[in-house]
């Protein structure tokens, strides 16, 4: 009894000030996160007994990234390396390797239900059926040249908040591993966080209630917001697929505009880190007014509207609501 | 010689990133196509085996450029006015979470680009750039329309004939301006022009203009007091200047090359030295000293973290990029002194996964180097002078 109200009680102060418990002469964990979105949520886990190094940072694109040779230097030292996984950071493999690294790789989707990404394919069938396509060799080639992802799995699971509460727990048992003296600290860091993550999905569900069921269609540039449609409802359409990388053929924005008029779909959004001439071309041919900017892969920088994953999530919500129901 | 080329990817399977598929085959492949230094003849050679695939005839000696994707060698002939276009034969398709390989016949195409005194050769993410010094036009067309056998590329017109770039960047072109007193110098700066070929802006600025690479998203061009970055923009290309850092000896690169997997860049600077180039760090030149002048220099793309500098006194170096030092140093040939004039037959390097290769002309072979060990494994005996090589290959599921 005594030793669980111990517990209790540090957790408390814990809850109030993480930073409090950090012994001082102690040398923070030295923790690389991929992106910016992981680098919140190590913060948010390691208060000050953690020293966080984000590679692909705020308004970056961890699906074109290009490590620099600081990165893998940094990578050397660490102690925990935090990724996403499925195939998220197509960089990672060889910076590991490069780096020599040694630390821990703890991939953040171990545990989550992996979305596999089949709509794109069907659709281009049905685009090509529908305009009488022969779908020869020729074109097959084509697509292989230009990187087709069948089977792919949406790596994007963070756009789900519950999915964010397990990526924050499995932050707090990689650094449990790495430093057992603070792990009571970061299990009561990722308790207090993981709370506002729930108070965050709450609003985030009852903005998309507030929405008419006839209006929850509208248009992104690439296919990361899978998983908040998988979780929230909403239906998100995208020329690109979940990787910014390949670029969308005029044939994928055909079918696009095609299923964008046949669905009625009530906005279009740019994204933080693609080019908005895509969006634009979609707009300008729908008719549909672009609804401003949503942060799909990357937090803003510190002075813009989304510096942390709850503020991206909000800005999200708020700007997809008021765009359709200002429409 | 047998030698089996493991490849790439084993890395990643080693760490456990990459979950392949029931039922498929991983093959590895490595061509070399090696060309002769006075001779019309281009080789295409299994790298693991030795054996010569094919000799394709060319108008004169040729310098060999191979595309990103690796499914062409250009081969620009620049005292017979002629590039030619090879098939290597291996094309690599991106699956995702595996890639596939396929393996055909070494081919030349039907596309070739004749023109006055052909010199550089760029590949910007599948847009070729082709410069004719002699005319001071560039053209451009797309690898995927060369390989449909089109021979039909955008021309982009200078002013003056001069020894030139050009760079096909999205819709846009970067080309060379030349020097408008005196056009045989080397070029003064860049221009951008856009689809139409209309002028974008005014030119920007780099004196004695030679050198580009790319590495990531930017592209570098080495002019007299920096390099010129380049990044796609909004609507236009981004360009700003990186000049040489204060603590260089005065100098400057003339060559390029470009990171892969790490973005950097690797340039020449004075006759005995190389700089390591991270255009985003606060110090972005590392000046390694070398001990005999330099002849070649590549960059590893299997094994981000290390490049390769021959140098005259036979030796080739291996670079340890991250420290910014040479971490080891191999003998492989004779001395090779670079008095006399530039384009005498000298070592040329090219990294074939797992292997370095090193063309040794007056000897008539190809050195192998294990790059794991860094040293000699065998070599391959090729007629004449080989010179200008090119590696392609990898490893990938037939399925």
């Amino acid at each position: 009894m005594l030793s669980k109200f111990r517990l209790a009680l540090l957790a408390t102060v814990i809850t109030l000030s993480p930073a409090a418990l950090a012994t001082a002469s102690a040398e923070p964990l030295k923790v690389i996160a991929s992106f910016s979105i992981i680098g919140d949520f190590a913060k948010n886990v390691g208060g000050e007994r953690v020293e966080v190094t984000t590679l692909v940072g705020p308004d970056g694109d961890a699906h074109v990234y290009e490590p620099k040779p600081a990165d893998a230097v940094a990578m050397a030292g660490a102690d925990v390396v935090l990724v996403n996984g499925l195939h998220f950071e197509g960089f990672l493999e060889r910076l590991v390797e490069t780096s020599g690294a040694k630390a821990q790789i703890v991939e953040l989707t171990k545990g989550i239900e992996p979305l596999k990404m089949q709509e794109e394919h069907e659709a281009e069938g049905e685009a090509h059926e529908a305009e009488g396509e022969a779908h020869d060799a020729a074109a097959e080639e084509e697509e292989e040249e230009e990187g087709h992802h069948h089977g792919d799995t949406d790596p994007h699971a963070f756009q789900s908040i519950a999915n964010a509460k397990i990526y924050v727990k499995n932050i707090a048992d990689a650094f449990c591993a790495a430093d057992a003296e603070g792990c009571d600290a970061y299990k009561a860091n990722a308790e207090a966080y993981t709370q506002k993550l729930a108070a965050a999905e709450d609003e985030v569900k009852a903005a998309v209630a507030s929405i008419p069921e006839d209006k929850r269609v509208i248009i992104t540039s690439h296919d990361a917001f899978g998983y908040f449609e998988h979780e929230y409802g909403l239906t998100f359409l995208a020329p690109e697929g979940v990787s910014t990388e390949a670029e969308a053929s005029a044939a994928d924005v055909a079918a696009l505009i095609r299923q964008v008029r046949e669905d009625k779909a009530s906005a279009i959004f740019v994204e933080s880190i693609t080019n908005a001439r895509l969006a634009e071309q979609i707009a300008t041919e729908t008719g549909l007014k672009i609804g401003g900017t949503l942060y799909s892969d990357a937090l803003s920088a510190a002075d813009g509207p989304a510096p942390t994953y709850i503020d991206l999530m909000r800005n999200n919500i708020a700007t997809i609501k008021g765009a359709i129901l200002g429409s | 010689m047998t030698r089996r080329l493991t490849a790439f990817s084993c890395a990643a399977l080693a760490f456990g990133f990459t979950v392949l598929p029931a039922l498929a085959e991983e093959k590895s492949a490595w061509r070399l196509f090696v060309s002769d230094h006075a001779a019309p003849v281009v080789r295409a050679i299994d790298a693991e085996t030795g054996k010569v695939l094919a000799n394709f005839a060319t108008n004169g000696p040729a310098t060999l450029h191979r595309s990103e994707s690796g499914r062409t060698v250009f081969a620009v002939q620049g005292k017979s006015d002629m590039i030619s276009v090879i098939s290597s034969g291996l094309s690599m398709g991106d699956h995702g979470d595996h890639g596939d390989l396929k393996i055909e016949a070494p081919s030349l195409l039907e596309a070739a680009f004749p023109g006055a005194k052909p010199s550089h050769f760029v590949d910007h993410h599948g847009d070729i750039a082709l410069f004719f010094d002699g005319e001071g036009v560039a053209r451009t067309i797309a690898e995927k329309e060369v390989l449909a056998g089109s021979k039909t590329a955008r021309e982009v017109k200078t002013a003056a004939p001069h020894h030139g770039v050009a760079v096909a960047f999205g819709s846009h072109v970067l080309v060379s301006e030349p020097n408008s007193e005196k056009p045989d110098e080397l070029p003064v700066g860049i221009r951008v022009v856009d689809a139409t070929g209309a002028p974008v802006g005014d030119v920007h600025s780099c004196p004695d203009l030679h050198g580009e690479a790319s590495s990531g998203n930017i592209l570098a061009i080495a002019c007299a007091e920096g390099l010129l970055l380049v990044k796609a923009g909004d609507d236009t290309p981004s360009i700003e200047l990186l000049p040489y850092g204060e603590g260089l000896p005065e100098g400057k690169s003339t060559t390029l090359v470009g990171g892969r997997g790490l973005q950097y860049f690797l340039g020449n600077y004075g006759p005995s030295a190389v700089v390591v180039i991270d255009p985003t760090a606060k110090d972005a030149f590392r000046l390694i000293e070398l001990p005999a002048r330099r002849v070649h220099f590549a960059v590893d793309p299997a094994r981000p973290k290390f490049a390769y500098v021959f140098t005259e006194d036979g030796r080739l170096h291996r670079i340890d990029v991250l420290a910014g030092q040479i971490v080891g140093t191999l003998a492989l040939t004779e001395p090779y002194s670079m008095d006399g004039h530039w384009s005498d037959p000298r070592p040329r390097i090219a990294v074939a996964g797992d292997s370095i290769i090193v063309s040794d002309p007056l000897k008539g072979l190809l050195h192998v180097v294990d790059a794991g060990s860094f040293t000699e494994t065998g070599n391959i005996p090729v007629e004449g002078k080989p010179f200008n090589v090119v590696a392609i290959g990898g490893s990938g599921e037939t399925h």
